[in-house]
């Protein structure tokens, strides 16, 4: 007798692990996506994978990996595949190039999980002229258009990074100190996770990921007279923005209310992050001043500092205002069929790759 | 004293966790797009059963549990301890009340049992999935009435009560799936 526990099929090795219904929606996604930027005028463009220089944000890795010329008389140089392709992508924006958008294939160290494969596509877009307000409408505009036909979404919602604490913590982000943080870790069962000693972005991530993150972008809905008292919850498109200013990574800062915030946004929905944006920083001294800041981070943290990108510092000081913003497409295709894994939405995922 | 790294977290991983034999049943990488990464680990703990979610820097390393699991054969109970023994090198070996559990509804003499030691001394018991049983006792037995609607309580040799069929009567052999607690069909012989 077999056990009766076991799935009914079980795949091959090397067979895909997603069906063709999801290989077809991840076609007609795109499809969707491209027609959208060319009826609103953006231009779709390419810039390497392989890039001599990559981020230094201290909790983001690069895959490394070398270019050995054919001679071999030469010294071999260190390369990285990308983690985004935001960097020269403003190089192009800097050029001159209007508006403009990418879809590509990028890759992060590591990164392995019901959520992460270390390949994903990225939809990366900028908007010449627009702040992050504009574009966080823009990014709702484009999910309803993707999500609608697929699922029922409630009415987006808008909430800033310090409401979204003060509503489920009771806590301003911004200003908080470490020993009302540290209460606030230990209230949510999450003591010792990390030492007193790390620096307060670090408690402010892990609270906001175990209390705040899994109720961003549900909804309850319009109950329909039937089932009432029964919890009818939808998702929806949740845009949560202005970040403390440390963790504007390459967002401008701006003064509300008498506090620094980064004009930094971030996407969720049904409790899944699906991407960032900023309002651009386009100080180069402002932004070589926080990458060395990062590579300081890096040193203290045992890892390997990372090559500045010269051409994109330089190119920062002629980018012009501008936003743009990150989204993860698997994520997107596991909101579509609500799938529990990445594995679901990808052909061939990093075990079967 | 072996560790494993969070990056080496998967389900069934034995830890040691505030002193207690523990094992992972889910783990999820929570990392943000930009911030630090943690391992939230969903944990039964070996000796109480108790289900708890921790969460981890990932990165950290947490000590190994020396938790094994052995085929055993299921010899007798004398009435404080149960008996089992290694079918090939016939070592035998005793189990209490607590690391048996629930276990002794469903243990039939020389049945093999998945006995689980921590530090080489039995934890827990768990029996076959599927195991056969014969009735001890059960109202008469309803002619013709295969229909499977309705049901009655039965007895079984182990002392384990299980609701059966009308049609069931004493003495016949059951099929039961001991992780529901439930009767699945007559036995076939």
């Amino acid at each position: 007798m077999t056990d009766s526990l076991k799935p009914e099929k079980q795949l091959k090795q090397w067979q895909a692990s997603a069906s063709f219904e999801l290989i077809k929606l991840r076609a007609d996604t795109l499809r969707t996506i491209r027609s959208f930027f060319d009826k609103n005028g953006l231009l779709e463009v390419d810039t390497p994978i392989l890039s001599s220089a990559s981020v230094p944000d201290p909790f983001i890795e690069s895959f490394q990996t070398r270019y050995i010329p054919l001679t071999q008389t030469m010294q071999t140089e260190d390369y990285y595949l990308h983690t985004s392709p935001e960097f020269p992508m403003k190089r192009l924006l800097a050029s001159g190039s209007g508006s403009i958008y990418q879809v590509s294939k990028v890759f992060r160290q590591g990164e392995s999980g019901r959520k992460h494969n270390p390949e994903f596509t990225l939809l990366e877009w900028y908007r010449d002229g627009w702040d992050h307000h504009q574009l966080m409408h823009e990014v709702c505009q484009l999910l309803t258009l993707i999500l609608s036909p697929d699922i029922e979404l409630a009415e987006p919602q808008f909430l800033s990074y310090e409401d979204a604490f003060q509503t489920v913590l009771g806590i301003n982000p911004h200003t908080v100190d470490k020993a009302d943080l540290l209460a606030c870790a230990e209230k949510a069962g999450l003591a010792n996770v990390l030492d007193d000693n790390e620096h307060r972005d670090r408690f402010l991530e892990l609270l906001f990921s175990h209390t705040i993150e899994p109720s961003l972008g549900k909804k309850r809905g319009k109950n329909k007279g039937k089932n009432r008292g029964e919890s009818n919850e939808l998702p929806c498109i949740c845009l949560l923005y202005h970040y403390p200013a440390s963790q504007a990574s390459l967002a401008k800062t701006a003064v509300q209310n008498g506090q620094l915030i980064a004009e930094r946004f971030e996407v969720f929905i049904d409790g899944m992050e699906l991407g960032n944006g900023f309002h651009e920083l386009n100080d180069a001294k402002e932004q070589k001043a926080r990458f060395e800041a990062d590579n300081q981070a890096r040193k203290k943290m045992g890892h390997n500092e990372i090559p500045m990108d010269d051409n994109f510092l330089e190119a920062v000081g002629h980018l012009p205002e501008c936003a743009g913003v990150a989204i993860g497409i698997e994520r997107l295709l596991m909101i579509m069929s609500q799938s529990q894994h990445i594995n679901d939405v990808i052909a061939f995922p990093f075990d079967r790759a | 004293m072996a560790t494993y790294s969070t990056n080496e977290f998967r389900s069934g991983l034995k830890l040691m966790i505030d002193g207690d034999p523990c094992v992972i049943i889910d783990n999820e990488v929570v990392k943000p797009g930009k911030g630090q990464a943690f391992n939230r680990i969903k944990i039964r703990n070996l000796k109480s059963g108790r289900v708890v979610e921790r969460t981890y820097k990932s990165g950290e390393s947490v000590e190994a549990a020396d938790v094994m699991d052995t085929e055993l054969q299921y010899l007798y109970n004398d009435g404080e301890q149960w008996h089992f023994m290694h079918p090939e090198t016939f070592e035998q070996m005793s189990a209490d009340k607590t690391a048996v559990g629930d276990a002794k509804l469903w243990m039939k003499e020389q049945d093999m049992c998945t006995v689980t030691l921590w530090n080489g001394n039995p934890l827990a018991v768990t029996p076959p999935n599927f195991v056969v049983l014969s009735v001890t006792d059960t109202d008469p037995g309803l002619k013709g009435d295969t229909s499977g609607g309705g049901g009655k309580p039965a007895t079984l040799e182990t002392g384990a009560v299980v609701q059966v069929p009308l049609f069931i009567a004493i003495g016949e052999a059951l099929k039961i799936d001991t992780r529901t607690g439930k009767y699945v069909s007559r036995a076939k012989d």
